[in-house]
């Protein structure tokens, strides 16, 4: 590579990230200015905005109605997710190819399509629009992504570590909780904080299968329709440095997974 | 019961197994006594592992019944067999530390926690591992994991341990200190051990009985002399040792010795199985360390007259190719002290040997 090349690529790679960090920047900063109207100049700043958030009991509930559905639907998901894993994994049988593509199907859907097509199917169980729609809705996104996750930690699981368990007087029952599962940890951990990302922020789907009751970023956004307030740039701010801090701590706990730990 | 008043812990009946076209095993039939060091040898794909797994119960034989110390275990799964192996691999749980490991199979049976301490900390002394229960098994070496591996299959006191080339992963160097500690520890134990290996030299240094397979049969069962010294197949002269193959016919007997025309050459031999007949081929074998090489004719007319053509000094022992005859290259190695080296310094040599020491094999 020559040097202008090398300055190029630089200059194009700075540029990017400046493109991908100027609107977050502008959104904390904004969250921190004493005024109702967003945008410069900034003559005072202020914490008045994140007291809001922190005391707005609306806000609140709704921060914890989100959770209970990302954690509730990221708990189904684990639990499914390893299912149809240990069930893809190690057996060979015809259709297996199928029945593959069928699990990973949700991931790849448009949200919109499978928004509309869960409502359309909830209705037919009789199943109200709300936190059990929107969890079972999620639970059905994020399954493809724990069942890919799991099976390929699986993959590395030598077949004598079961045997020896075997071996050693479990059944196969014992042998999955007591060798498989603790296997598998690095793999669900990581699998289960992308989940809770995911559900977490949702909009498609919360919205589609939602009641009144709405979850974060439908919140956000029911908000943002009756105009831009720095209040919605602080409670973004709080959902941004929860989401970053999770990513982060799965991205690497998932790395220490590949390493072979 | 055997000669020497052993019961038979284990009895292979009849087994049978096919994998696909492949006949891994073809009809075992063999007993196993109490605290035997038995070692099942062969390459690859001879049926040896198969013979483990039916026997740890990791594989159902097709035909025939295995009968664990009076019981049939046939159909019994791993778990409710009083049989625990060593893997390849040794499959220690990453997970758990080494006192974990060991204790698996003592929690998996019910023992009080105090018994488990108890048992663990006495295999962790036994085996010299102390220090170590509670790392995890990557902060071990080769050589730590293996006698882990073996502690953690002993902890149950099964009635069999399997070991299925247990030694493979190891350094060649660490690997002849542990056949001697493999050994000492089953007499010690006076456990049945059910050892696998391709390796020859492994199966003679730990073995109280070697089993040799080839191609799913039983080649030969025996001592480890017995089929060092007396193979009763050519498989089994090439597969252990280093030997020396002569091929010819069958000229006849002289007082109780096999006469061979060995490409014109008579030698002397002797057969286990009888006589064979007059005008077949044979093959016959012969170490090189059974090789006597003099300078001079000796008295008998038993040896044959060559000319060294090659000489390699190996500190304890010099090897010699001895060419016999001329115009057909026929070569018979030889082990020479180096001390006497000299005496064959213009390359005439006569080479004899005990007429015992020349195994004639069938076939």
């Amino acid at each position: 590579m020559t040097k202008s090349t090398r300055i190029f690529m630089s200059v194009i790679y700075w540029a990017f990230v400046v493109y991908l960090f100027v609107p977050l920047v502008l959104m904390v900063v904004m969250g921190f200015k004493d005024s109702a109207f967003i945008g410069f100049p900034i003559q005072s700043w202020t914490l008045d905005w994140y007291k809001g958030v922190f005391q707005d009991t609306e806000v609140i509930n709704v921060f914890i109605y989100s959770m209970t559905i990302a954690i509730t639907s990221t708990l189904l998901s684990l639990v499914i997710g390893t299912w149809v894993a240990s069930f893809l994994g190690p057996y060979k049988f015809p259709g297996k190819v199928i029945i593959f593509a069928i699990t990973c199907l949700p991931a790849v859907i448009p949200g919109i399509i499978s928004a509309i097509s869960l409502r359309i199917y909830a209705r037919f169980l009789d199943i109200e629009p709300g936190m059990l729609a929107i969890i079972l809705g999620h639970t059905v996104h994020n399954v493809p992504f724990v069942a890919l996750v799991v099976m390929a930690r699986l993959a590395t699981l030598p077949k004598s570590h079961i045997e020896a368990a075997r071996d050693l007087g479990a059944d196969s029952l014992i042998a999955f909780f007591r060798v498989t599962l603790p296997y598998l940890r690095p793999a669900l951990i990581g699998a289960g904080i992308f989940c809770m990302l995911l559900s977490f922020d949702d909009f498609v789907r919360a919205f589609f299968l939602g009641s009144y009751q709405p979850t974060l970023p439908v919140l956000i956004f029911a908000k943002l329709r009756s105009g831009m307030s720095p209040e919605i740039n602080a409670i973004s701010t709080v959902v941004l440095v929860m989401t970053a801090i999770l990513g982060i701590w799965a991205e690497r706990s998932m790395r220490r997974m590949n390493k072979g730990a | 019961m055997d000669q020497q008043g052993r019961k038979a812990i284990v009895h292979i009946e009849n087994v049978s197994k096919s994998f696909g076209q492949t006949k891994a095993i073809d009809n075992l039939d063999m007993k196993i006594m109490a605290g035997e060091f038995v070692t099942f040898l062969g390459p690859s794909g001879c049926g040896k592992s198969t013979t483990l797994r039916i026997l740890g119960g990791f594989e159902s034989p097709d035909q025939g019944r295995v009968i664990l110390d009076g019981v049939d275990v046939t159909k019994q799964p791993p778990n409710k067999r009083d049989v625990n192996m060593v893997f390849q691999d040794y499959a220690l749980f990453p997970h758990m530390t080494v006192g974990e490991n060991i204790a698996f199979g003592l929690e998996l049976k019910g023992q009080q926690r105090g018994e488990i301490d108890r048992r663990v900390a006495s295999l962790l002394d036994f085996l010299q591992l102390s220090g170590f229960r509670d790392r995890t098994p990557d902060q071990l070496s080769g050589g730590q994991r293996q006698r882990v591996a073996l502690a953690r299959a002993l902890a149950p006191d099964p009635k069999l341990l399997l070991l299925d080339e247990p030694l493979g992963a190891l350094d060649a160097k660490l690997r002849g200190q542990v056949q001697v500690e493999l050994k000492d520890i089953q007499r010690r134990t006076g456990k049945t051990f059910f050892f696998v290996t391709h390796d020859q030299e492994e199966a003679l240094t730990m073995s109280d009985r070697i089993v040799v397979m080839n191609a799913g049969r039983v080649e030969q069962d025996g001592t480890p002399e017995d089929l060092y010294y007396r193979p009763a197949s050519r498989f089994v002269a090439e597969f252990i040792g280093e030997t020396n193959l002569l091929e010819g016919t069958v000229r006849g007997s002289d007082q109780g010795a096999v006469i061979i025309d060995w490409k014109g050459h008579s030698v002397y031999g002797s057969a286990n199985g009888g006589q064979p007949q007059t005008g077949s081929s044979v093959a016959a074998s012969i170490r090189p360390e059974n090789v006597i090489c003099l300078p001079q004719r000796p008295a008998n007319d038993r040896a044959l007259k060559g000319r060294i053509v090659n000489r390699v000094f190996k500190g304890s022992k010099t090897t010699v190719d001895v060419q016999v005859d001329e115009r057909d290259p026929l070569i018979i190695k030889a082990h020479v002290d180096p001390a006497v080296a000299h005496q064959f310094a213009d390359d005439t040599v006569w080479v004899t040997w005990d007429t015992n020491r020349l195994a004639v094999l069938a076939g």
